[in-house]
């Protein structure tokens, strides 16, 4: 099983792009979430949730 | 965080969709007893897709059912007792390394010499039986640039034996009185895509769900392997594409957490309310996988596969699942 998504742009930011307002990082905080999450394989992305996931339900009981 | 709404926004539709028909399966299979909801889910998916079909606003989020499908995967790993795995662990992955290498080879000699299906599309067809379906066919189509038409045309005769092995292989399961184990296993190494094995898998038995998955995550690490070994066979790649860069770039990246969560489990840290827990949300997203899984079967597209490839494939399974089901019965 491949994902669709190929391994290829991380969606990180442009490190010269750092001077930018800090209001305007703000305003593209959820396109950068976006854009990251996209970019990442299936594979990972999967991953990702199902951890999520076990890591709430051990939270969850620790609580 | 306005962009992530407006992005969730546009997925909206399809999800709406999955989730009233995960409902839907699970209300019918609730009310008519023996219904397995899993199978009534890919049932109605088929029903809507090629009925109503799936509306373009839809799409979108239609199209995360195989996110659903590999992340309720990684979760069946809180379901899975590794000592019982590890113990016949060695048998399955030597049954899974052979099949799949004679299956590739058989299905290359059949497509070539009995049916006279030229490059790549017998390669593509024997990656796609052999390893794990369609995205067999499109990694292998990828590393021999194979064309988009060829592709596609592999493509449509593997998902017509995805439809048809899904209903076929639990009713000889039952026919042929198997353990869940043995059908686990045997439909783990013989049938193509990942959903239709683990949706065949649990519609015999959660046990045979268990095993099915597990058998088809060994076959799919194979993947990478198949992939450098066909780039090698064809010399299509060059240098700058080396095989360590590929096997990895083939590696299902999920088995990795289906591993982990395994591991979380079998520890002990997990209660048993919170391994329920896992388990339920782990059926709810084949639940919805399920449904998508049927939106994706059209019959129309299938009535354009001709008969040469469907008869090499069909020469193909029948002889793997033979020999497969020969072992499983003398093996586990």
């Amino acid at each position: 099983m491949v994902s669709d998504a190929a391994d290829g742009p991380d969606g990180r930011p442009d490190p010269n792009d750092e001077a930018d307002t800090h209001a305007a990082s703000a305003d593209a905080t959820g396109p950068a979430v976006v854009d990251r999450w996209t970019a990442l394989d299936r594979g990972w992305q999967a991953l990702a949730l199902g951890l999520g996931i076990v890591a709430a339900h051990l939270v969850g009981q620790a609580l | 965080m306005t962009g992530v709404a407006e992005a969730v926004r546009a997925y909206l539709p399809g999800l709406a969709l999955l989730a009233g028909g995960a409902v839907a399966a699970t209300l019918v299979a609730d009310a008519v007893p023996g219904l397995q909801p899993l199978v009534v889910a890919v049932a109605i998916g088929v029903g809507v897709g090629n009925t109503v079909g799936v509306p373009d606003v839809a799409e979108p989020g239609v199209g995360v059912d195989k996110l659903f499908l590999e992340t309720g995967i990684v979760l069946l790993g809180a379901a899975v007792a590794v000592e019982e795995f590890l113990t016949a662990g060695p048998t399955v992955l030597a049954l899974v390394v052979a099949v799949v290498g004679g299956g590739l080879l058989f299905a290359e000699i059949a497509a070539r010499g009995l049916f006279r299906i030229g490059s790549p599309t017998s390669s593509l067809l024997a990656a796609g039986a052999s390893i794990c379906g369609v995205s067999a066919v499109v990694a292998i189509g990828r590393v021999l640039d194979a064309r988009g038409a060829d592709i596609t045309f592999a493509a449509a005769t593997i998902l017509l034996f995805d439809a048809a092995t899904l209903v076929a292989f639990p009713l000889a399961g039952e026919w042929l009185g198997l353990t869940g184990r043995q059908f686990g296993v045997w439909a783990g190494v013989s049938m193509f895509s990942t959903g239709p094995v683990a949706a065949a898998g649990f519609a015999y038995s959660p046990e045979a769900g268990q095993w099915a998955t597990v058998t088809k995550l060994a076959r799919n690490s194979l993947l990478g392997g198949v992939a450098v070994a066909y780039s090698l066979a064809y010399a299509a790649r060059s240098a700058a594409d080396p095989g360590v860069r590929r096997l990895w770039a083939e590696f299902p990246k999920f088995l990795l957490g289906f591993l982990l969560v395994a591991v979380v489990a079998n520890t002990g840290l997990l209660s048993p309310a919170a391994l329920a827990s896992i388990g339920r949300v782990s059926d709810a997203l084949f639940a919805l996988a399920f449904v998508g899984l049927g939106l994706s079967i059209r019959i129309d597209d299938m009535r354009a596969v001709g008969a040469a490839p469907v008869g090499a494939v069909l020469v193909h399974l029948l002889a793997v699942s033979a020999v497969a089901l020969a072992a499983v019965r003398w093996l586990l």
